[in-house]
C-alpha cells in the first residue's frame, strides 16, 4: 500500500523531517505514523500535526503539497520509493543509500548531498549543492544518479567521489568543483570555473565552455563509454541526439593545481569533425 | 584645576586616557589619548587616531535617549528584559545576529542565550568575510599577528581592499611604512603590490597595481597558483583577467623569492563571484607559497570586533557564524543558518540584533521579515533597526563608556579603556539579565535530544 502524507498547513518554519522515509515508517499503522516525532523550528512535534495520514507504508510514500520548508525528506534512505506532488526542500535523499525519490516540481539546496546509491528525479529545477559535500565533509556523492530536468545552483557534484549527475538545463559555478571521480553530464549551459580543484571524474558538456587556465587540451575523440551512458539515459525517457551518442567530443584534462586526472568533454556538434 | 564641586576629592577636569582603544575599524589602534570634557559629557580630542576613528570618538556624546522602548513606548529595563525574553522564549525559530560592534565578554553570553533558546546565531561575517572562515575550514590558513609582519614582511600584497578609506592607519602602523626589526628602511625595504578592479586611494601607496577585469579574481589567484608551480599558462589569459601573463609571472617570481610575503585581503574578494573559492585560492596559493619561502595571509576585517565574534562563536560552538541550535547541538551551514537567507526566506519568526543595523544594510526581502516579526535591538544609538525594533535598549557604546575585550583582525585580543560614564549599561549588563530570564523561562522546555528515529512514544 502506498502511504500519502498530505501538508495540511502553510510552513514558515522549517520541519526537520529526516523521519519522512520507507525505512522509517514502514510497517506502522496511521496512528502509529501520526505519532511519530518531528522537529519544527525549535519543539518536537509529531507528524499527525502537519500532515493528513492515510495508508500504510509498505515501501512507498506519497507527498502532497509545498514541501519547500521540510527538510531532509528520504535523508539516509536505504530503499523503497517517494514521490513528491510539489515542490521538496533542503537536503531532500542526503546520504541515502538506495531507493528512489521522484519529484514533480523543484528541489532545494543539498539534493542528494553526500548521498551513496539509488536515484533522485527531479522535473523541475535544484538547488546549490546538488550531490555534493557538506561544508567541512570530505566527500559528496559516492554513488547512485541524481537526474534535474531543470537547471541546478552552483557547485553541483562537488567533491564527488563516484555515481552520475544528469543536468538537463543549466548548471551553475564550480560545477563538479574539487570532484575526486564520478560523471557529471550537462546539457544546457555550464557556469564558469567547471571542474575547479578536480582530481579524477569526468564532465561533459553539450556545448562550448570556457575553463580554467590550470586545464589542458589533450585530444578529439569519441568516448565510447559516453554512448553506454547517453543510450541508458535515453531508455530513462530522456530526449537525447544521435549525433550527441555517435558524436565527437574535445578532451580537456585537469586540474593540474590537482592531480590532473580529470577531464572536461566538449560536444563539438557533428560525428565526424 | 580641581573639581569645583567636590574639593574633597579632586579630580582633574579634563582627564586625558591614556593609550586607548579605537574600536572602529580592525586596526584596533591602542594607542590613541582621548581628553574628556566632563562637563559636557563628551571627548573633546583623540589624538593619535585616523580621522574616522576621532569621528567615532567625538560623536560619541552621552545621549538623551530613553533606557528602552516597547513598540516606541518608554519602558524601564526590568519590563524591557521581560519583553525581550519572552519573545524569545516564545519563538520557534529565533535568530541572533550582529555581535560584531561588542564586547567580547558580551558576545560569549549571547552564544549561551542562542543555546538556550535553540535559535540561530549569526555574525556580520556572513555578509562580509564569511567565505574566508569556510576557506580557513576548507584549506585552512598559514598567519601571523601584525606585529610580525611590520617587523618581517617585504612583500606585501591588498587583494580587494583599501585600507586608505576603510583601515586609515594599516599603512602607517603595520604593512607600508612603519620600521621593522628587518625592514629598517620602512617603505624602501617593502614591496607594496594592490591587486583590484580600480584604483583606489589606496593605489597610490603600491609599488605594483594590478588592475584585475571585475569578476576574475579566481582566475587571477588560479593563474598564479600555476606560475608558483612552474606550469605554463596559455597567453589568452589577459583576455580574460585583463592583466598580462608577463604581469602576473613577474609576480609570482617575486612572491616566489620574498624573503616573508603576506597576501591581506578584504571584501573585494569575499564578496564577489566564487566567493568562497576565492578566499579559498588565495589561502592555497600562500600554502603553495611556503614551498619556497614564508608566506602568510590576513583578512582586512572591518567592524571594531568581529574577529572576536568568530573567535567566541568558533570555541564555544566550532564555528564561526552561521550557527543553529535548533536540534539542541550546533549545526553550520552557509546557506541554510546564515540570516540573510534565513529572512529572505521567511523562516525566522523573531530576532535580537546586537550592535548591528540589518534594517539598513540587508537586501529587501530580508529587511521586509524583520518587519514583520517581532525585533529586538541592542544599540547606543538610533538606527533604521532600533526603529523597527519591538524591543529596543539603549546601550553604552563599548571602548568609550565600557571596558571589556577585543580581538584585532590577526586575532590579538587588546583590552579596552573606558572614558566617559554612561548611564546605559553595557551591552553585556542587558544580554545577562536576558540570558537570566530566558533559561528561567525555558526551563521546563522538552529538550530535543536523543532518539528521532521512527520509535513511536507509547
Ligand atoms: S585605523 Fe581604525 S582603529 Fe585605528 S584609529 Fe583609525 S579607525 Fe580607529
Amino acid at each position: 500500500m502506498v502511504l500519502d502524507l498530505k501538508l495540511r498547513t502553510q510552513l514558515d518554519i522549517p520541519l526537520e523531517a529526516g523521519i519522512i522515509s520507507p525505512d522509517r515508517l514502514a510497517g506502522l499503522t496511521e496512528s502509529e505514523i501520526a505519532r511519530v516525532p518531528l522537529i519544527h523550528g525549535n519543539r518536537k512535534k509529531s507528524l499527525g500535526d502537519f500532515f493528513d495520514i492515510s495508508g500504510t507504508c509498505d515501501g512507498e510514500i506519497r507527498l502532497v503539497g509545498d514541501f519547500t520548508k521540510v527538510k531532509s525528506v528520504g535523508s539516509g534512505m536505504t530503499g523503497g520509493r517517494i514521490i513528491i506532488e510539489g515542490n521538496s526542500g533542503m537536503h531532500l535523499g542526503c546520504a541515502m543509500s538506495g531507493g528512489e525519490i521522484a519529484v514533480e516540481g523543484d528541489a532545494g539546496d543539498w539534493t542528494g548531498a553526500e548521498m551513496s546509491g539509488g536515484r533522485i528525479v527531479i522535473k523541475g529545477n535544484a538547488g546549490h549543492m546538488v550531490g555534493g559535500a557538506y561544508r567541512g565533509g570530505h566527500m559528496g556523492l559516492q554513488g547512485g544518479e541524481i537526474i534535474v530536468h531543470g537547471n541546478t545552483g552552483n557547485e553541483a557534484g562537488n567533491s564527488m567521489r563516484n555515481g552520475l549527475i544528469v543536468i538537463m538545463g543549466n548548471s551553475g559555478d564550480f560545477t563538479g568543483a574539487n570532484m575526486f571521480s564520478g560523471t557529471i553530464i550537462v546539457f544546457g549551459e555550464l557556469g564558469i570555473r567547471t571542474g575547479a580543484s578536480m582530481k579524477r571524474g569526468s564532465i561533459i558538456s553539450m556545448r562550448h565552455a570556457d575553463l580554467l587556465p590550470t586545464f589542458t587540451y589533450s585530444c578529439f575523440y569519441h568516448p565510447s563509454f559516453l554512448r553506454l551512458y547517453l543510450r541508458r539515459l535515453r531508455d530513462m525517457g530522456i530526449s537525447i541526439d544521435d549525433a550527441q551518442i555517435e558524436g565527437g567530443y574535445h578532451r580537456w584534462c585537469g586540474d593540474s593545481m590537482e592531480l590532473n586526472r580529470g577531464e572536461v568533454l566538449l560536444f563539438s556538434g557533428s560525428p565526424g569533425s | 584645576m580641581v573639581n569645583k564641586t567636590n574639593p574633597e576629592n579632586p579630580i582633574p577636569e579634563n582627564p586625558i586616557i591614556k593609550n586607548a582603544t579605537c574600536t572602529f575599524c580592525g586596526c584596533v589602534c591602542d594607542d590613541v589619548d582621548l581628553t574628556v570634557d566632563t562637563e559636557a559629557k563628551r571627548i573633546i580630542k583623540a589624538k593619535g587616531a585616523c580621522a574616522i576613528g576621532k569621528a567615532w570618538f567625538l560623536e560619541h556624546g552621552v545621549e538623551d535617549r530613553p533606557q528602552a522602548l516597547i513598540d516606541g513606548c518608554h519602558a524601564s529595563m526590568d519590563e524591557a528584559v521581560e519583553e525581550a525574553s519572552q519573545i524569545l522564549a516564545n519563538a520557534h525559530y529565533p535568530l541572533i545576529y550582529g555581535l560584531s560592534d561588542t564586547t567580547t565578554e558580551a558576545q560569549r553570553q549571547v552564544v549561551g542565550i542562542a543555546d538556550i533558546i535553540g535559535g540561530t546565531i549569526d555574525t556580520t561575517s556572513s555578509v562580509c568575510h564569511g567565505p574566508s572562515g569556510m576557506a580557513f575550514q576548507g584549506v585552512g590558513e598559514s598567519t601571523a599577528t601584525l606585529g610580525e609582519i611590520k617587523n618581517r614582511a617585504d612583500l606585501v600584497i591588498f587583494w580587494g581592499a583599501n585600507p586608505a578609506e576603510s583601515h586609515p592607519r594599516h599603512f602607517a602602523r603595520y604593512s607600508v611604512t612603519p620600521k621593522g626589526r628587518d625592514i629598517p628602511n620602512r617603505k624602501k625595504d617593502r614591496t607594496i603590490v594592490m591587486v583590484d578592479v580600480r584604483r583606489t586611494p589606496s593605489t597610490k601607496a603600491s609599488d605594483i597595481f594590478l588592475q584585475v577585469k571585475h569578476g576574475s579574481d579566481f582566475e587571477v589567484l588560479w593563474t598564479l597558483r600555476a606560475l608558483v608551480r612552474g606550469r605554463k599558462v596559455d597567453p589568452a589569459i589577459e583576455a580574460r583577467c585583463g592583466v598580462p601573463l608577463a604581469e602576473l609571472e613577474d609576480l609570482a617570481e617575486r612572491m616566489k623569492k620574498c624573503r616573508y610575503g603576506v597576501m591581506f585581503f578584504g571584501m573585494g574578494l569575499t564578496m564577489t563571484r566564487g566567493r568562497h573559492f576565492n578566499t579559498s585560492a588565495l589561502m592555497s596559493l600562500g600554502t603553495d607559497l611556503n614551498k619556497h619561502t614564508h608566506f602568510v595571509v590576513i583578512a582586512m576585517r572591518g567592524h571594531g570586533n568581529v574577529t572576536g565574534a568568530d573567535s567566541v562563536l568558533s570555541w564555544q560552538t566550532g564555528y564561526p557564524f552561521g550557527v543553529n541550535f535548533s536540534l539542541g547541538y550546533p549545526r553550520f551551514n552557509p546557506g541554510e543558518f546564515t540570516s540573510v537567507d534565513l529572512l529572505s526566506r521567511g523562516e525566522a519568526d523573531a530576532a535580537m540584533i546586537v550592535a548591528s543595523d540589518p534594517a539598513s544594510n540587508m537586501p529587501k526581502a530580508a529587511i521586509e521579515r524583520l518587519q514583520n516579526i517581532p525585533v529586538i535591538a541592542l544599540d547606543p544609538k538610533t538606527t533604521a533597526t532600533t526603529k523597527l525594533a519591538r524591543v529596543s535598549f539603549t546601550t553604552a557604546p563599548y571602548g568609550i563608556s565600557t571596558g571589556g575585550t577585543v580581538y584585532r583582525m590577526d586575532n590579538v585580543p587588546i583590552p579596552l579603556r573606558k572614558a566617559l560614564d554612561s548611564p546605559f549599561p553595557s551591552d553585556e549588563t542587558v544580554i545577562r539579565a536576558i540570558r537570566k530570564r530566558v533559561t528561567e523561562l525555558t526551563a521546563d522546555r522538552e529538550p530535543i535530544t536523543g532518539d528521532l528515529s521512527a520509535k513511536v512514544p507509547a
